[in-house]
């Protein structure tokens, strides 16, 4: 009997080709993204662990002191470190090419006089090849390239190669070859190689260097040297395992996959909507046919297992297209990730090879199939419950499907209440997984309260249609409310997607306010000047000199120039914004939301204690006078707590201290951005060309009022959150699939009624208007149930994931005119689906359509 | 034959109507407005199937008079139900001609055809077909909102219909709150409301009991006595077919006999066919 049951399946997939490859589509999408979104964060991790072990080369240990790097003379400290066989000390900066197509090329700082074992890979026998070794060590201008990108850009010995550098665009000789292997392959070969003291002059290092690879000898295991090690350096300078300081930059992008991965969930579950929907369609146009199997003595459960296994087929089939698009997905979207990480948090990387990856696609199959299943459960179970008398007969004879029974509905307001008291009264120290509970619960309810949302969206809409669109207008309408559960698949997943566009939106709109208001409390400077495009970079920087010819114009007021650099505090890395703290305090007059300004103001200045973000309070529980441990390179220092404010620059927190104090435990003088105020009568334009010369061509400046910094800031915020734009377009995108196979639905379902309809006098654009007409109104009503799920989700969004995931107290400001002015977009998205549909209706012959069934 | 005083206007406003048609389409033929006949089939065949063998009417030859009932009755296969779908213009024949109130149906347009189902066409079916989303009223006002009558004066008109066919008490029902009966009288009421030249019934008791079939059939005699209405009923049913005037029986595609109420009866058997 079963390979009966199937063959009338198969053939069904080959009568209904449409739902089929909208169906199969779906799922393919879902799967894909979740099989891309699971790459992608992994091939990110993979590419800054890539990244990292080949520049360590083949370095058991590595010395690092933050990214502001420690003294060289630390060196001499690891050498004498019993154990060590070889150290290596390393300068590492990105350059950019001074060309037109402005490429990034990662230049090393090696101790070439050595005989650079650890980097065997590159600079294997042969591999390195320097005619003149005496020069390329003595000469400051020496630089040696890989063979690829000598052979990319036309290089010879000899050669002149510009680089844009920290100090301005330097003019350097290409006195070198080596492989493209080991260090030599990040970045697809674009490396350089120059002498260590010769890059600590050219990028202002001074006495400053990066790291020390080293390699252990054979009778000192790498635990053992660590702790040797550990108990001979500062607490500020670490001794690690190449992989796990890959684990540490994978902690400061782990906000941007937690991102990725939400939105991977997001696609299941819309995928999960498609499925119902598709699955929805197929009861409807089996309808009788399923009647005629019961009648004839097919079991029920052979009919749900028949629709289950359809279900287990298409998913199959679904999830392997899903995969291999999944997998060219995620090689274009691990660039994009790559990409907002340089940007965002100045990590640059070179993506790793991505390989494919068999455990991830097993369980995109996996998840795929499960979605197919538990998406088509309700339907199967709906077919194998029909009854076989009333499916025999007539469409008139369907009862209209009953919409919110009261329990259903008390269970969807309950559930609702419930999710918003929980994200109400729940403290950031609940896990995230339990918070995500409240969200379900919320999104859940809503879904129960659907067809009653529904149900009394067509009773408002009907008048609106029957006054402005006639009869057209109120059969459509009356077609929703007919079939609740048809409708209730679609308006459910335009507002499962909806509300994800208007609760990003929210949380964005929230997040920039919140950002803009700090920026106007904590940053009330006339003029800033930056170093760097990027809000965060590890590789421009102003040296002090530099600083201080601009802060030493006549035009300037007060002046406090700031170091950006991070440090790990609590187990996370956390930004230290090394401010001169006098001059902070008096440019930003409203700074502290915590503590007493004047006493802050001198503790701070005088070096005794720092000022912290909100978010770092609420994420590690300090409180003013709790006392901070930070570990520099010069040292630990411990510091009270002395004020908090309003501060968004980092989701893992912020410590503001004395640029003082950070000169003398990081011995680092460098500044990153300079804030000044004017005197009264001082030309802003003219002043912003002045500092440009001040520093002539020694290096670029990046100079803003204060409102052009907020909306730099904003741009900055913007390419961060563009994965949620992503997110958004990709939501629209699905919900548009799931109207068209609706209004598929629709058609295949009426076909009869629009046979009547044209029988009785109905012309052809008439038909196409109504189910136009249907479609617009079920996207009003997924419009509206999208609204207010989206103000719930956006309630969630800033009260705890903004809590839980960065510490952030954030204001709601919910984008009603964006939810206004997307009106206009979601009629037409509607409109387009049903395009299709309503012309096909329309195309139906007469008779047949009539004698349907 | 009786006929009603209204009708000798009413035949007036339709040659009327006809000429202004014919101004606005040209290319309409009107044929013989002074006469009495409302449909006419020329030689019509209509053939199916891939290689067009198939034989749904035959070299098919009638004049229906305005005012008439006309019973087609026939075995299943008949070509009864292709005939009446040809007549309102949902089919078309593969050959010969078809004229409905002095127009050639083969020159009209989809929507010109829509136009006269929904002007001069009321149509009965044995399933009834009414719209299930719909409540009895809205299906009775239907055809009169298609033609872009107003919704209140569109009710009125259903409600006062709905009265006539005695169901003044289900106006809000849905369909499928009604017996079959009422469904067929709601769906006799649609197809009347807009007040049709002609009546297009196909077996429209055959889903009913034979009392409440009885109740359908003495309506509708009682509608044609009011209205005049041309009636086409396709019926297997000879209790239903005894209601009208003229009775064309129909074998595979071909008129067997034509035989209308006082006049001889002119069979052809079977070989003559």
């Amino acid at each position: 009997m079963f390979g009966a049951l199937l063959q009338i399946t198969f053939r069904e997939w080959r009568k209904h080709k449409l739902r089929l490859t909208l169906t199969i589509s779906g799922i393919a999408l879902g799967v894909a993204v979740f099989f891309a979104i699971q790459t992608t964060n992994t091939g990110l991790v993979g590419s800054l662990h890539s990244t990292i072990e080949k520049l360590g080369g083949k370095s058991t240990l590595q010395i690092t002191g933050g990214e502001a790097g420690f003294s060289q003379e630390y060196l001499q400290t690891v050498l004498s470190t019993p154990g060590v066989l070889l150290a290596e000390p390393v300068v590492e900066t990105v350059a950019t090419t001074v060309s037109a197509e402005r490429e990034k090329i990662f230049v090393l700082g090696l101790d070439t006089a050595s005989d650079l074992k650890i980097y065997a890979d590159m600079f294997e026998e042969g591999g390195f090849i320097v005619k003149n070794p005496l020069a390329f060590t003595s000469r400051s201008d020496s630089i040696a390239v890989t063979k690829i990108f000598a052979a990319r850009k036309g290089l010879q010995e000899g050669d002149k190669l510009t680089l844009q550098t920290q100090t301005g665009n330097k003019e350097f000789t290409v006195r070198g070859f080596f492989k493209s292997t080991g260090a030599g392959e990040v970045f697809d070969g674009n490396v350089a190689v120059m002498d260590i003291y010769a890059a600590q002059e050219v990028f202002g290092r001074g006495k400053r260097i990066d790291r020390i690879d080293l390699t252990n000898t054979p009778d000192v295991t790498v635990d053992e040297l660590q702790h040797n090690l550990t108990a001979r350096l500062p607490a500020g300078i670490r001794a690690v395992r190449p992989d796990m300081r890959g684990r540490s930059l994978e902690n400061a992008v782990s906000s941007m996959n937690f991102g990725l991965t939400l939105m991977s969930f997001l696609a299941l579950t819309i995928c999960g909507f498609i499925i119902f929907n598709s699955f929805s369609i197929s009861l409807n146009q089996r309808w009788k046919d399923i009647g005629i199997l019961r009648a004839i003595g097919v079991e029920r459960r052979n009919v749900q297992q028949m629709f289950l296994i359809e279900a287990l087929a298409m998913g199959a089939i679904g999830s392997i297209f899903g995969i291999v698009g999944g997998f060219y997905l995620a090689k274009v979207s691990l660039l994009f990730v790559i990409g907002v990480s340089s940007t965002v948090y100045g990590l640059d990387t070179s993506p790793a090879a991505m390989d494919f990856n068999y455990a991830f696609a097993a369980e995109a199959i996996g998840v795929g199939l499960v979605a197919s299943l538990i998406a088509a459960w309700l339907p199967a179970r709906s077919a194998a419950n029909l009854n076989p008398a009333l499916a025999l007969h007539n469409i008139e004879t369907r009862q209209t499907e009953s919409t919110a029974g009261i329990p259903r509905l008390l269970l969807g307001l309950g559930l609702v209440a419930a999710g918003l008291i929980l994200t109400r009264f729940s403290t950031a120290r609940v896990g995230a997984n339990i918070q995500f509970f409240d969200s379900l619960m919320i999104q859940f309810g809503m879904l129960l309260l659907l067809p009653k949302l529904i149900e009394t969206g067509a009773r408002i809409l009907r008048p609106v249609m029957d006054l402005f669109f006639g009869v057209e207008g109120v059969i459509a309408v009356q077609s929703i409310a007919r079939s609740p559960r048809r409708t209730t698949s679609t308006v459910g997943a335009l507002m499962i997607g909806l509300s994800f566009v208007f609760s990003n939106a929210a949380f964005i709109q929230s997040q920039k306010a919140a950002l803009n208001r700090s920026i106007d409390k904590a940053i009330g400077a006339d003029i800033l000047v930056t170093s760097s495009e990027q809000l965060h970079s590890r590789t421009y920087h102003f040296a002090e000199a530099t600083a201080r010819r601009i802060t030493s114009l006549p035009e300037v007021a007060a002046a406090d120039a700031l170091r950006v650099t991070s440090t790990e505090y609590g187990g996370e890395e956390v930004t230290i914004l090394a401010h001169e703290m006098n001059a902070y305090f008096a440019i930003s007059s409203d700074l502290l939301d915590s503590g007493n300004a004047e006493n802050a103001r001198a503790a701070t200045s005088r070096g005794e204690g720092v000022l912290v973000s909100n978010n770092l309070a609420v994420r590690t529980n300090l409180n003013l006078g709790d006392v901070v441990t930070i570990n520099s390179p010069g040292g630990t220092l411990k510091l009270p707590v002395v004020g908090m404010l309003e501060y968004y620059r980092s989701e893992k927190g912020t410590i503001f201290l004395d640029r003082s104090l950070y000169k003398q435990y990081w011995n680092d003088s460098d500044v990153d951005y300079i804030f000044m105020d004017l005197k009264p009568d001082a030309d802003r334009n003219a002043f912003k060309d002045k500092i440009q010369t001040a520093i002539g061509s020694e290096q670029k400046a990046f100079v803003y009022t204060h409102e052009e910094y907020k909306q730099w800031v904003t741009r900055l915020i913007d390419q961060f959150f563009s994965l949620m734009y992503l997110q958004m377009v990709f939501a629209i995108f699905v919900a548009a699939i799931g109207l068209v196979n609706t209004m598929l639905i629709s058609v295949a379902e009426r076909k009869r009624e629009l046979g009547i309809f044209r029988a009785i006098g109905g012309l052809r654009r008439q038909v196409v208007k109504m189910v136009l007409l249907e479609a617009v109104a079920i996207s009003l009503m997924g419009l509206v149930a999208g609204t207010i799920t989206g103000l719930f989700n956006a309630y969630f969004l800033v009260n705890t994931a903004a809590k839980v995931v960065a510490g952030f107290t954030l204001q709601l400001i919910f984008p009603f005119s964006f939810v206004l002015a997307s009106v206009p977009f979601v009629i037409l998205v509607a409109l387009i689906s049903a395009w299709f549909p309503a012309t096909a209706a329309a195309r139906l012959r007469v008779v047949d359509a009539v004698g349907y069934e | 034959m009786f006929r009603s005083p209204v009708f000798g206007f009413r035949r007036y406003l339709f040659t009327e109507l006809a000429l202004q048609y014919s101004k606005t389409w040209p290319d309409v033929q009107i044929m013989d407005l002074q006469t009495d006949w409302i449909v006419r089939f020329e030689n019509v065949t209509k053939k199916y199937g891939e290689t067009m063998d198939v034989f749904a009417l035959d070299d098919v030859n009638f004049t229906i008079c305005r005012g008439e009932r006309v019973a087609i009755m026939g075995p299943s296969g008949s070509g009864k139900s292709t005939l009446l779908n040809i007549v309102c213009g949902l089919d078309e024949p593969t050959s010969g001609s078809v004229y409905f109130d002095g127009r050639k149906l083969a020159n009209l347009n989809d929507d010109d055809l829509t136009r006269l189902r929904r002007e001069k066409i009321g149509m009965i079916f044995q399933t009834f077909n009414l719209l299930p989303t719909l409540t009895g009223l809205e299906n009775v006002a239907l055809p009169l909102r298609l033609q872009g009558k107003r919704g209140r004066e569109s009710a009125e008109k259903a409600r006062a219909m709905l009265e006539k066919v005695g169901l003044s008490g289900r106006l809000d029902h849905r369909p499928d709150e009604m017996s079959g009966g009422e469904r067929q009288r709601v769906a006799i009421a649609r197809a009347l409301v807009f007040d049709p030249p002609v009546l297009l019934a196909d077996e429209p008791t055959g889903n009913l009991d034979s009392h409440t079939g009885d109740d359908i059939l003495n309506l509708l005699d009682e509608l044609h006595a009011v209205f005049n209405t041309t009636i086409l009923l396709v019926t297997h049913n000879e209790h239903a077919a005894d209601h009208c005037d003229r009775r064309i029986t129909l074998f595979d595609g071909r008129i067997l006999s034509d035989e209308t109420k006082g006049e001889p009866v002119a069979k052809l058997r079977p070989e003559q066919v």
